[in-house]
């Protein structure tokens, strides 16, 4: 067996997981000071409110050019979801009726395994 | 002294650069490979989804076992992230594991709340949706009892549903790697600093807080690792298991959830900045949650290296619980390698088993 300690790939991977440590860590006491936290929340507040006026311009913008805007979407939306859960709705209790017509007279119950289980004995395998 | 390490080393050249080559050529077939095919398919362990509504799936895992523990299993699951975590693939599945050793599986899982579920509140979470899915276990299994086990902030929510339904039916609580101090997250605690982070403007301005901005904050806590780990992904792409493990991992740390606008105001100003779980004055939709109310039989699972859930952040669950059956189970590993990794695989889920198995009868 080659030593390990002189082996290249071995030495490269020391390498990167270390360099990765040190910027992590180095990073980390970075990120913890007060002073990031301002201008990391300045720069996303910034981000947030540009991110809100372009949603109106574009809102306005869609409307003018007779599309639906994203109010309407958002409307649609929601009749499609209150149609997706009816449909689930339906689906679980089609479900329920199939298992309970396969199952046996005794309910659908009796076609689950018996909750009877216990755990192994002390120093069972399992 | 030297000489016959030094003689080796020098015979087994050719070797290792045969090896290198061998690698290299693999990396170049391996990395096409990569790029024109999907990973594997993660959670497909059989299952019937019983609820949805919105952001909420309510899963049932079917039973492989031939006779199965009375008491039925809910999971709940962090709401940043998608269950799936639990269900990797087969050999590498918590859910296929319970499901082997004879427990009843239940999950609470989630996706993306849409824009108009931006009004989503903490008392929907722990007040409707926990209440909701326990009723439909309940229903399902024909059993009163249930055991909850919560992920990361699903442990959080499973804490606030056990301390204000303390009268039942949370027969055992498992907690994952659950922040209780959040003090002790510090660098969540700087990021979100009152002073600086404006969440009003911020969930008024744009409703759902974004994936983007939540995995942004988790990629923050290690700045280097992403870019790295592509690094190691070159190095080691002739490997097909660490190729494997590696786009299982990816997808789901990349497949983060948006979190509801004002679910996310509540957790940045009771938990963030008044830390009100901590200092037991935390309250949802007017009902007090005290972690010192439950008083079922509890384990917590923590991982000894978890960069986003720092052991300092959980280590006062056990001793703020109630409950005189209460233990704290300490794992090599990370947030995410001490539930779903190799670790887990060998520590975690025996031990849970372990405990679990004498409390489901």
């Amino acid at each position: 067996m080659a030593d390990k300690g002189n082996d290249p790939a071995v030495i490269w991977q020391t390498m990167i997981g270390e360099m990765e440590k040190g910027f992590n860590s180095f990073a980390n006491q970075a990120m913890a000071s007060p002073e990031f936290s301002k201008v990391m929340n300045q720069v996303g507040g910034a981000t947030a409110g540009a991110q809100k006026q372009l949603g109106e311009l574009m809102e306005k913008y869609l409307v003018s050019m007779n599309l639906p805007s994203r109010a309407q979407m958002v409307g649609m939306a929601e009749r499609i979801q209150g149609i997706e859960g009816q449909l689930n709705e339906i689906k679980a209790m089609l479900h329920q009726i199939h298992h309970n017509s396969l199952a046996p007279e005794g309910g659908y119950g009796a076609a689950r395994p018996p909750r009877t289980k216990r755990p192994p004995s002390e120093g069972e395998q399992k | 002294m030297n000489a016959p390490a030094a003689a080796l080393d020098l015979a087994s050249i050719p070797e290792r650069i045969q090896s290198e080559v061998q690698r290299a050529i693999q990396r170049s077939i391996k990395g096409v490979e990569y790029i024109s095919s999907s990973g594997p398919a993660l959670g497909s362990t059989p299952k019937d989804v019983l609820l949805s509504r919105g952001t909420l799936n309510l899963y049932h895992y079917r039973p492989i076992a031939d006779e199965i523990y009375r008491v039925p299993i809910l999971i709940v699951m962090a709401t940043t992230n998608r269950g799936y975590i639990l269900d990797m693939v087969p050999g590498q599945s918590f859910i296929e594991f319970l499901l082997k050793r004879g427990y009843d599986v239940y999950m609470m899982d989630w996706t993306a709340p849409k824009p108009e579920e931006k009004s989503l509140r903490m008392e929907d979470y722990v007040l409707d949706f926990i209440p909701d899915c326990v009723r439909r276990v309940q229903q399902d299994s024909g059993e009163t009892d249930v055991t909850v086990i919560g992920y990361c902030f699903g442990g959080v929510l499973s804490l606030l549903y056990g301390s204000i339904f303390n009268d039942g039916p949370m027969k055992n609580l498992i907690c994952f790697t659950t922040p209780i101090d959040f003090r002790e997250m510090k660098l969540f605690s700087n990021f979100s600093d009152r002073r600086y982070f404006d969440v009003d403007r911020l969930v008024d301005s744009i409703g759902n807080v974004p994936p983007e901005m939540i995995l942004s904050s988790f990629e923050m806590l290690r700045p280097a690792s992403r870019a790295l780990s592509q690094v190691n992904l070159w190095e080691n792409i002739w490997n097909d298991e660490y190729v494997k493990a590696y786009r299982m991992m990816d997808r789901w740390g990349t497949d983060t959830l948006p979190l509801a606008g004002e679910y996310f105001r509540a957790i940045t100003k009771d938990l963030m900045w008044d830390n009100k779980l901590f200092n037991d004055t935390m309250s949802v939709g007017g009902r007090a949650a005290k972690i010192a109310d439950i008083k079922v039989p509890i384990l917590h699972a923590v991982a000894e290296h978890d960069h986003i859930v720092p052991y300092d952040a959980a280590k006062h669950l056990i001793a703020k619980v109630g409950s005189s059956d209460k233990e704290e189970v300490i794992l090599k590993g990370g947030h995410v390698s001490v539930v779903a990794g190799a670790n887990a695989i060998k520590r975690l889920w025996p031990k849970l088993d372990n405990w679990l198995g004498k409390r489901s009868t």
